[in-house]
C-alpha cells in the first residue's frame, strides 16, 4: 500500500517535471520572439505563427515588415536554437551514460571537433560542392565529424579488440588534441578576412541562419532522437558496465555503436549549422539527472527539453547584453556552463565526503 | 543442462582452459574450484560467452549455446560476478529492474504489472525491499552483492552462474547469501554453477564440485573428493589435512602454514607446575598439549594448557556442571577455554601421583579414585538410580607425538589398565556383586607434547602403549587402596 503510494508519487514527481520543463522551453521561446530591438506584441507574434503554420489566424491588418522580422528572422532563429540546444545536450546524456562518465560530452568523443575542421576546410578553401550551394558547410562539417568518428573508433579498435569506454575518451581526446592543431594551423595560414570569419564560426551562433538550416538541423535530430530513445534501457544497463549489460541480454556492440552512432548525428548536425557551442552536452544532462535520477527514461527526452530551452535563453542574452552588438553564443554557454559545472563538481565532492 | 564438451580456449598460446568435459545436472549446486591462475574465471566467461573459445561445445538444453540470442540466452541464465561498479546514481530498485530486460516486450519496453511482480517478489527474498528507493553507491558491501542477486533472479534463470560471489563479504553475508541462493535451489530447482575460492564453504553448500588444475578438470565429484589430501596439496601446493564438520557430515578442510614456530623440545617432567588443594589439582603446561578426553569440559579432542580436577561434596547436584567448572576456573583465573575440567567427590590428598621414564618415554599419571559407586558394564542389572559418591579420574601426560587414531588407542590402553586395577583388588559392583569394571562416572584426558617422531598406534603390541598399561595400573590401584584404605577407617 504505502510503496504504490511512493511510486504513485514518483510517477507525479515525475510528470511534474516534463511540465516544467515544456512550461520552461516556451516561456523561454516566448522571450526570444518578444524580446529584440522592434517590439512586437504577443498577440500578434502568436497570429503570425499559426498563420504561417495553420493559416488560422484571427487578426487583420499586420504589418508586412512585423511578420518577416518574426517569421523569417526571429522564429528560425529560436527553432535553431532549440534544435541545437536539444541535440547537444540529448548527444550529452547518451555519451555520459555509454561512457559512464558524467564529465564525456560531444567533444570528448571527438565528433565536434572534427566537424568544426569539415567546417574550417570549407571556409578556408571557399569550397563550393556542385548541387549543395550553400549548405556545402554544413554537409562537409557532419561528413567531418563521422570521419574523426571513424577515425576514434579505428584507434580504439586498434588498441584494443573489446572497445573497450576508457579508450574511446582517450583516443577521442588524441583525436580532438590533433584535429585542435590542424585548426590552429589552418587559421594562421589563412588571410585576415577569413581569419574573422572562421573564428567568429568557431564561437558559434545561431543567428542568420533562416529556415534553410533549421530544415537542415531537423531530419537528422529526428533520426538522432528515435535512435537515442529507442536505447535508454541499454543505456541504463550500461551503468553497471558492459559486462553486467551482456549478461542480461543487450547486444553491446550493436547497442554502443547505435548509441554512437545517433549521439555522433546529432552533434555533427548542430556544430554544422551554428558553429562549436560548448557546456550544453555537459552541464544540461548532468543538471537533469540531479533533479529525476539517472535513469535514461526521463534524462533523455528532459534534456532534450531542457537543452533547447536553454539555449534559446543563452541566445536571447546573446543578442541583447550589448545590443546592437551580439556575442557568440558559445562564450555565453561557457560563461554559464563552467562556473555551474565547477559548482556541481564541488557540491558533489562535499556530498559524498559527507556520506 | 549445461555440457561442456571438449572446451578450449582463452588468449594465450598454450590456451588457458584444455579439452575440458563437464556436465551439470538440472537443479544441482555445482562448484568450480582452483587455485588462483588455475583458469577459473577464463572458463567462467566461456561459459558465459564474454571470451570465444576455440574448440569444443557449449550446449545449454541440448542447443549449441552460441546459437542462442543474447535474450534468448539471458531469459535461461542469468551472472553474478564480484562486481559493484554502478555509475550515477541508480536506486536499489532501478538495478534491480534491469534484471527484467530480457523479458521486456513492445515498442515502449516499459515495466509491465508482471515484470512489476517479480522485481518486488526477488526484493522481498533477498530482503532488501526496505532500501529500494536507496541508490545503490550508498549502501553495504554485502547489501549490494544482494541487490546484484535479486537483479539476476528478477531474470528468472533456470541456471545462475556465479564468480566468486561472496569474495569480499564477511562470514554473516556470506552465508547468508549461500542459505538464500540454496533456498532458491531447493524451492524452484535452481541449478547453480559457481566458482568458490573457500573450499570449506564449497564443502558445506556443493552438491558437486570440480577441481580445476592447469586449464582441466582433475576430479569432478561430490563433496568427499576434498578428502583426497594428497590431491588438493597438489593443485594449491598447500598442506592440507581434511576433517569432518562437528554437526553435518561435510569434509572440512584444515590447512597448516608452512612456517613454524621456532620450538625447543623440553622434557615433560620440566614443563609443568601442580597445585594441589583441597578443592583441586591444577596442572599447568607451559605448552599445549594434544589431548583427548571425556572432561566436562574441554571435551573431544584439543590442545590444551591446564588440566583441573575439582573436588566437588558427597551430595553435590547440578543440572549444569560445565558452568559450574567454569566458573570454578574463572575464580582460579584460569581460562576455561584452554583447560580440561573434571570433578570428584574423592578426597584430593589421596591423590596418586607417580612420575617414570619407560623405555625412554617420560610419562606422568594422576589419578584419583573412589570406587563407592563401582559397576559392572557387562551386567544386564538395571541402572543404578542416583550415581553415589565414587569416581575414577586419570590425567595422563605421554611425552610423545600421536596421531589421532593413536590417542584413541591410548585411551583403550588406559582403560584397559584401570580395569585391570579394579580385577585384580575385585571391587565389585554393589547391585550385582559381579566383578566391576569402573564407577559410572569415571573421566579421563590424555595429554601429549607433541615431540619427536610421529606414532601411529598406542595399543598393547607397542612400547608406549605398555608403558601406558603400566603407569595408569600402578597409579588406579594405589589410589583405590587409598580410598578403601579411608573407608575402612571411617568406618572404625
Amino acid at each position: 500500500m504505502q510503496s504504490l503510494f511512493i511510486l504513485k508519487f514518483l510517477r507525479n514527481k515525475i510528470s511534474w517535471l516534463y511540465l516544467v520543463s515544456g512550461g520552461f522551453l516556451l516561456c523561454t521561446a516566448l522571450l526570444g520572439l518578444l524580446i529584440s530591438s522592434v517590439h512586437i506584441p504577443i498577440p500578434t507574434i502568436l497570429h503570425i505563427i499559426f498563420e504561417n503554420t495553420f493559416h488560422l489566424g484571427w487578426v487583420e491588418g499586420i504589418a508586412k515588415n512585423e511578420e518577416m522580422i518574426i517569421w523569417k528572422i526571429r522564429l528560425p532563429r529560436v527553432v535553431l536554437a532549440f534544435c541545437v540546444g536539444a541535440s547537444l545536450a540529448l548527444a550529452g546524456a547518451a555519451f555520459q551514460g555509454l561512457l559512464r562518465n558524467p564529465l564525456a560530452d560531444p567533444y570528448t568523443i571527438g565528433v565536434s571537433s572534427g566537424a568544426s575542421l569539415g567546417a574550417v576546410i570549407v571556409l578556408f578553401f571557399q569550397l563550393t560542392m556542385i548541387g549543395l550551394g550553400s549548405f556545402t558547410l554544413p554537409v562537409v562539417a557532419i561528413f567531418g565529424g563521422f570521419i574523426s568518428l571513424l577515425i576514434v573508433f579505428g584507434l580504439v579498435r586498434v588498441s584494443s579488440r573489446s572497445l573497450a569506454i576508457e579508450t574511446i575518451i582517450l583516443a577521442g581526446i588524441i583525436v580532438s588534441a590533433f584535429i585542435g592543431a590542424i585548426v590552429s594551423l589552418i587559421i594562421s595560414l589563412s588571410d585576415r578576412d577569413s581569419m574573422t570569419q572562421i573564428i567568429y564560426w568557431l564561437y558559434g551562433s545561431v543567428g542568420m541562419r533562416g529556415w534553410s538550416h533549421v530544415q537542415l538541423i531537423i531530419p537528422f535530430m529526428l533520426v538522432g532522437i528515435c535512435i537515442l530513445f529507442y536505447h535508454h534501457r541499454e543505456l541504463n544497463a550500461f551503468a553497471l558496465g558492459e559486462d553486467a549489460a551482456d549478461h542480461i541480454g543487450v547486444n553491446v556492440k550493436r547497442g554502443k555503436m547505435l548509441i554512437l552512432l545517433g549521439a555522433s548525428i546529432l552533434t555533427g548536425a548542430a556544430v554544422a549549422v551554428s558553429g562549436s557551442i560548448g557546456f550544453v552536452g555537459l552541464v544540461i544532462p548532468h543538471l537533469v539527472r540531479l533533479v529525476t535520477g539517472p535513469n535514461h527514461r526521463h534524462v533523455l527526452p528532459l534534456s532534450l527539453l531542457v537543452g533547447g530551452a536553454f539555449l534559446i535563453l543563452a541566445d536571447l542574452v546573446s543578442r541583447t547584453i550589448i545590443a546592437p552588438k551580439e556575442l557568440p553564443i558559445g562564450v555565453i554557454t561557457a560563461l554559464i556552463g563552467a562556473p555551474v559545472f565547477a559548482l556541481l563538481l564541488i557540491r558533489e565532492r562535499l556530498g559524498r565526503r559527507g556520506t | 543442462m549445461l555440457k561442456v564438451q571438449d572446451l578450449t580456449g582463452g588468449y594465450s598460446n598454450p590456451p588457458i582452459i584444455n579439452n575440458l568435459n563437464a556436465e551439470i545436472q538440472q537443479g544441482e549446486f555445482f562448484a568450480i574450484l582452483g587455485p588462483n591462475g588455475s583458469g577459473k574465471t577464463t572458463l567462467f566467461k566461456l561459459v558465459t560467452g564474454q571470451l570465444p573459445f576455440s574448440k569444443g561445445k557449449i550446449t545449454l538444453f541440448g542447443k549449441e549455446l552460441t546459437s542462442y540470442s543474447k535474450l534468448e540466452k539471458a531469459k535461461k541464465m542469468a551472472v553474478l560476478t564480484q562486481e559493484a561498479q554502478v555509475a550515477f546514481d541508480y536506486t536499489v530498485c532501478e538495478i534491480v529492474s534491469l534484471g527484467r530486460y530480457p523479458h521486456q516486450k513492445g515498442v515502449l519496453k516499459q515495466l509491465s504489472k508482471k515484470d512489476e511482480n517479480v522485481i518486488e517478489e526477488v526484493m522481498k527474498l533477498t530482503n532488501i525491499s526496505h532500501f529500494k528507493n536507496t541508490p545503490f553507491k550508498m549502501i553495504s558491501g554485502g547489501e549490494k552483492q544482494r541487490v546484484l542477486l535479486a537483479k539476476a533472479l528478477a531474470q528468472e534463470p533456470e541456471i545462475l552462474l556465479l564468480d566468486e560471489p561472496t569474495n569480499h563479504l564477511d562470514i554473516k553475508h556470506t552465508f547468508q547469501m549461500l542459505d538464500l541462493l540454496k533456498e532458491r535451489q531447493r524451492q524452484l530447482g535452481l541449478t547453480i554453477l559457481a566458482i568458490l575460492h573457500d573450499l570449506n564453504v564449497a564443502s558445506l553448500y556443493a552438491d558437486r564440485i570440480a577441481l580445476l588444475h592447469k586449464g582441466s578438470f582433475l576430479e569432478v565429484g561430490d563433496v568427499n573428493t576434498l578428502r583426497k589430501d594428497e590431491q588438493l596439496k597438489k593443485v594449491y601446493e598447500v598442506e592440507v589435512k581434511p576433517g569432518s564438520h562437528p554437526t553435518i557430515p561435510k569434509p572440512q578442510l584444515l590447512m597448516t602454514p608452512s612456517y613454524t614456530a621456532p620450538s625447543h623440545s623440553v622434557s615433560l617432567h620440566h614443563s609443568y607446575r601442580i597445585k594441589q588443594t583441597d578443592e583441586f589439582i591444577h596442572i599447568q603446561f607451559d605448552q599445549p598439549l594434544r589431548t583427548i578426553s571425556n572432561g566436562v569440559i574441554g571435551d573431544g579432542i584439543q590442545w590444551v594448557k591446564h588440566f583441573c580436577n575439582f573436588h566437588v561434596s558427597k551430595n553435590y547436584h547440578c543440572h549444569d556442571p560445565q558452568r559450574d567448572v567454569q566458573t570454578w576456573l574463572t575464580t582460579n583465573s584460569i581460562s576455561f577455554e584452554q583447560a580440561v575440567g573434571m570433578m570428584t567427590a574423592v578426597m584430593l590428598e589421596d591423590a596418586v601421583i607417580v612420575k617414570e621414564e619407560i623405555e625412554g618415554i617420560s610419562m606422568l599419571v594422576i589419578v584419583t579414585a573412589g570406587v563407592g559407586n563401582a559397576v559392572d558394564i557387562t551386567n544386564e542389572a538395571a541402572l543404578a538410580p542416583i550415581p553415589t559418591i565414587g569416581t575414577i579420574n586419570t590425567m595422563l601426560f605421554i611425552d610423545a607425538h600421536f596421531t589421532d587414531g593413536a590417542l584413541v588407542n591410548g585411551l583403550m590402553s588406559a582403560t584397559e589398565a584401570k580395569v585391570k586395577a579394579l580385577h585384580d583388588l575385585e571391587i565389585k559392583d554393589p547391585n550385582t556383586n559381579t566383578i566391576a569394571t569402573g564407577t559410572s562416572t569415571d573421566a579421563i584426558v590424555l595429554g601429549l607434547t607433541q615431540q619427536g617422531e610421529k606414532t601411529p598406534y598406542a595399543g598393547s603390541g607397542t612400547v608406549v602403549g605398555k608403558g601406558i598399561g603400566q603407569i595408569v595400573y600402578k597409579a588406579t590401584k594405589e589410589a583405590i587402596i587409598k580410598n578403601l584404605q579411608r573407608a575402612s577407617r571411617k568406618n572404625k
